[in-house]
């Protein structure tokens, strides 16, 4: 581990196995995450990018032991927490908290919010008292935006926008240093989606949080994050800073990502024509092909790609994992 | 037809809907004035709730009733009042003459039927064509609209194909009777990006094949900019701003227009080496409910332009080829 780092996720695999298709057959493995290794350092934001399928909260899961990994090493502050027994990993949950996707199915609708938010420090915090952690659940409110009298309210009283910012009260409540957030903003309005991404992002300033960071919407990554990994059928196809990514993605899968999202720039009265966009669907991760995972998408396809599995080495300022990387 | 001044295939007239709730009777579109000419693609955007959708369900004349009832106004197409359309006439409309595409492509195909049946389905209904002619003619439309082995992919259930290729069912089913308008509701949200960005370059080609008119509703700006030729921006029922693709881009009038351009992290604008990307725009607070409308602007309790006519008045869209609906704007224009 380099100093300076927070996580360091080593080799980190995920397996599932999978009903018999059969009474008579085996049972299908399904390999959703595969030699994944990445670092992240204090008050900075990994992103984890990919199609739906391509294993990022899989990954993100498992690295916060969510999901069991099948092998691999997670260092999160120099201790391994894959190691960790249950007692010890329970004490390190306080560092680690998540926002999810959905604010309408992740807080609980008999609970009023200020009973959601203090959960965590009665769980986490023993030797507080309980007036002391009101006014902590006061304080986060006051610190998301709501207002302190709106801790009596159930979440069905609240707006999706108003319901995620209770979900980061909740995930801040006991001072966590990461914070791994799946696709935050993803089932908010356009106009809230932005209110919420300059929350988390003052919120990290003040604080020094760090973020993992997971979403599928490539302007929403390049607004937050510093560093991106890019996955694809369970692998990281790229990992690059955030300014090389964008300006000079190294992998036909970035690049066709960064061609097919929507930009205010292509316009159709410019007569705008996609370039290197990708044909097909992602194969199943059940029946991984041999060579490389996106060849049978790829536009620059060579014989040896469906072969030889490209690894991801370092080239230049990051990594890519492609046989003839872009120039 | 007079080839200078073209007609509009759909024109949209004081469309007034109303829905009763468990709040009393609200407006969902308060007077909608929309015209779609041949061949072009019009833009509808907005967040949820503002009453896109509802717009594209009175246009095929499917707004559930009760508890809805189109309260005023008239949806022409090709000179026809489809408000007042009677319900045989309408299903031969439907799906012959203007079709549509759903949001979700697994809830909106039936789950017991093969992609080809239910392809055919459309075509025996609207055609004169018997089982065998339309399976063929199912095989063919699957080819058109891009998928690999169209003969063993008719005999497939939805749930055997992936969310894109669902889309692309749905797309052969709507244009199936050769369509004049093809509504668009958010037709790729529910996809990944790069399978969002290839139903976006078919509906691109169906257009320029078909020469069909496109309705496409949608909250995202970066589709509008990709796809539409002229847009309006919904809020809260009415219509607050219209105009080309590019005028409504790059000049945008009403402040909640600029509001949702600039609160898109736009992808390309790469900040300095080390340096971070500025704060987005945000929008402050929520689309009000319907039900506690006042007078006012809609818009006023979020705008930061709001002065004291915004409250007691509600402004009319206005304008030339570029229209408005704010008195901001008006006096800036002044």
């Amino acid at each position: 581990m380099t100093a300076g780092t927070l996580l360091d996720v080593k080799d980190l695999s995920v397996r599932f196995v999978m009903p018999r298709r059969s009474p008579f057959g085996g049972r299908p493995m399904l390999h959703a995450v595969r030699d994944v290794s990445f670092s992240l350092r204090p008050g900075r934001t990994l992103g984890l990018v990919g199609e739906s399928g391509s294993g990022k909260t899989t990954t993100a899961m498992a690295a916060i032991r969510l999901l069991e990994a099948h092998s691999g090493a997670v260092m999160f502050d120099g201790v391994d927490l894959l190691k960790l027994d249950a007692e010890a990993m329970r004490r390190h949950r306080r560092h680690l908290q998540v926002i999810f996707q959905d604010p309408y199915s992740s807080l609980n609708p008999r609970e009023r919010v200020g009973a959601i938010v203090r959960e965590p420090l009665d769980l986490m915090m023993p030797g507080t008292s309980r007036a002391e952690r009101t006014e902590r659940v006061g304080e986060l409110f006051g610190l998301v935006g709501l207002r302190p009298d709106q801790m009596a309210l159930f979440p069905h009283q609240f707006s999706g926008g108003q319901r995620q910012r209770v979900s980061i009260a909740r995930a801040l409540a006991t001072n966590p240093r990461l914070v791994v957030c799946d696709e935050p903003v993803s089932a908010l309005d356009v106009a809230i989606q932005a209110q919420i991404l300059n929350l988390l992002r003052r919120l990290q300033d003040e604080y020094g949080l760090s973020y993992l960071f997971i979403s599928h919407d490539l302007g929403v990554v390049q607004f937050i994050c510093d560093d991106i990994a890019v996955m694809y059928l369970g692998q990281i196809v790229e990992y690059s800073d955030r300014p090389s990514l964008f300006s000079r993605p190294r992998h036909p899968y970035t690049a066709a990502l960064l061609a097919a999202a929507p930009s205010l720039a292509r316009r159709k009265s410019a007569g705008y024509v996609r370039e290197g966009a990708v044909k097909g669907d992602p194969p199943s991760p059940l029946n991984i092909p041999p060579g490389c995972a996106f060849a049978s998408r790829c536009p620059r396809v060579q014989p040896k790609c469906l072969k030889e599995r490209p690894l991801l080495v370092r080239d230049g300022g990051g990594s890519v994992a492609c046989h003839y990387p872009l120039a | 037809m007079n080839v200078g001044t073209p007609e509009p295939l759909l024109s949209i007239r004081g469309l007034k809907v109303e829905f009763s709730t468990r709040h009393g009777k609200v407006t969902a579109l308060d007077g909608i004035d929309l015209d779609l000419m041949p061949g072009e693609t019009l833009g509808v955007v907005g967040e949820s709730g503002c009453g896109k959708s509802i717009t594209a369900l009175a246009t095929m004349g499917l707004i559930p009733d009760p508890p809805g009832r189109i309260a005023g106004g008239h949806v022409l197409f090709d000179g026809e009042d489809i408000t007042r359309a009677d319900p045989r006439r309408l299903r031969s409309l439907r799906g012959a003459d203007i079709s549509m595409i759903f949001q979700e492509p697994m809830t909106s195909l039936n789950p017991v039927f093969t992609a080809g049946d239910q392809i055919a389905e459309a075509i025996m209904l609207h055609q004169s064509a018997g089982k065998a002619e339309a399976d063929r003619m199912a095989v063919e439309l699957l080819r058109t609209v891009g998928i690999p082995e169209p003969e063993r992919r008719s005999r497939s259930y939805p749930h055997e194909l992936s969310g894109g290729m669902r889309q692309r069912v749905m797309i052969a089913m709507a244009i199936s009777c050769r369509p004049r308008i093809l509504i668009a509701d958010e037709p790729t949200t529910a996809l990944d990006v790069t399978v969002q960005a290839q139903i976006f370059d078919l509906m691109r080609d169906i257009q320029r094949q078909f020469s069909v008119a496109i309705m496409l509703i949608t909250h995202d700006m970066g589709a509008i900019a990709e796809m539409a030729d002229r847009v309006a921006v919904m809020y809260a029922g009415r219509i607050v701003e219209k105009g080309t693709a590019d005028e409504i881009l790059d000049h945008p009038l009403h402040p909640y227009t600029r509001g949702l351009i600039g609160c898109i992290p736009v992808l390309g604008k790469e900040a300095g080496e080390e340096g971070r990307m500025p704060p987005l725009a945000e929008i402050p607070g929520i689309v009000p409910p319907l039900h506690l409308l006042g007078r006012g602007c809609a818009f006023a309790d979020r705008c930061p332009l709001a002065f004291d006519r915004c409250r007691a008045e509600s402004p009319a869209l206005e304008g030339g080829a570029h229209k408005v609906a704010c008195f901001a704007a008006e006096m800036e224009a002044a």
